[in-house]
């Protein structure tokens, strides 16, 4: 598993090269934005049940027949398995949106995932848009402008951190369809 | 690689729970004290061959018999090859100080470095005597700041410990 920092290390380790003025200066906007960052881990982490329920239920709002006999989230041993892997993929995001790089994402979620879900016959298009709902309502949460949820921090520009966290989540949504 | 993030990730995984607010406090911890080491990686990169010039010149005057013949030291091909050497430690020095840990010195210069010195018949001591001169010729704040020389001396005698 890699980080910010470590992956800088793994790129100029290829070169045989120190890490130089360049690179530090990345990593400077790294440590400067840390707190904004911790912040957006902490708005996600708060909120992840609420967003995990909320993609999975409008996942089955839009497409109904899944909570009938014969869809994939009926009974109710699927469904719970459904909202248990949404609070995986989740948390498996927040881990790389605190590190800053998205290794620990690839290497310990999306890993074989696609071929699983082939496997046990988990419908690839209801996954990714249950991801995709998660994308809108963690990407709300970074930016601090869930309607309901607003947290009381010294705001900031939290674009790039917003796109960031966007970028994980359209991984898994290329890594399961 | 082994960093407070990587650490922190690492556990929370484990435990299969989100990031806690400690773990969030012990990621900011790390991110406070960065910024030194961020100042000592970079003057340390810009100079780096400077540096190292030094400590090989610091060991070839204490130990003159390793130009003799047979010795480590015997042709340039062989003096290259140890300044080069000193160089490599300094590179993975810039790196643990990137990502704030000993992973990289532990993992690339470490690991199998006594079985390696030992089958090229390598003395270790003109190593730790370079280590040892860099070590106290960094002056503060005429190099850098003074935060940021103790994270620099602090990894050169984690190598020169490795090495003794």
């Amino acid at each position: 598993m890699l980080d910010a920092f470590s992956r800088a290390v793994v790129a100029a380790d290829t070169k045989t090269a120190p890490i130089g003025a360049a690179e530090i200066a990345e990593l400077k906007t790294f440590i400067a934005n840390g707190n904004k960052r911790l912040d957006a881990v902490n708005a996600i982490s708060s909120n992840a049940s609420c967003i995990v329920s909320d993609a999975v239920s409008g996942m089955i709002c839009e497409n109904t027949g899944l909570i009938q006999s014969g869809g994939n989230c009926y009974p109710n041993r699927r469904m719970a398995a459904c909202l248990r892997d949404g609070e995986i993929i989740l948390r498996y995001v927040t881990y790389a949106l605190l590190a800053g790089d998205a290794s620990v994402l690839e290497d310990r979620c999306l890993n074989g995932l696609k071929e699983t879900y082939t496997a046990l016959g988990v419908p690839t298009t209801s996954t990714a848009r249950a991801v995709g709902i998660m994308k809108a309502a963690a990407v709300a949460f970074v930016n601090n402008t869930a309607s309901k949820r607003k947290f009381d921090v010294t705001s900031g520009d939290c674009a790039s951190l917003a796109a960031e966290t966007a970028g994980y989540f359209d991984r898994v949504i290329a890594a399961v369809s | 690689m082994k960093s407070v993030v990587t650490t922190v990730i690492s556990a929370a995984d484990a435990a299969g729970r989100f990031p806690s607010s400690s773990d969030l406090e012990s990621v900011q911890g790390s991110l406070q004290r960065a910024a030194a080491r961020m100042e000592a990686a970079e003057k340390l990169a810009a100079n780096i061959d400077a540096v190292a010039q030094e400590g090989y010149n610091a060991c070839f005057k204490k130990y003159p018999y390793l130009n003799e013949a047979g010795e480590a030291g015997e042709n340039q091909v062989k003096k290259d090859k140890c300044l080069r050497d000193i160089k490599h430690y300094l590179r993975l020095i810039n790196y643990c100080l990137v990502v704030g840990g000993t992973g990289p010195l532990d993992e690339w210069g470490i690991a199998g470095q006594r079985e390696v010195y030992r089958a090229l018949n390598l003395p270790t001591a003109p190593y730790v005597t370079a280590m040892t001169f860099m070590r106290d010729r960094g002056c503060a704040p005429r190099d850098m700041s003074a935060q940021a020389l103790v994270e620099y001396n602090g990894l050169l005698d984690y190598v020169i410990n490795s090495l003794s």
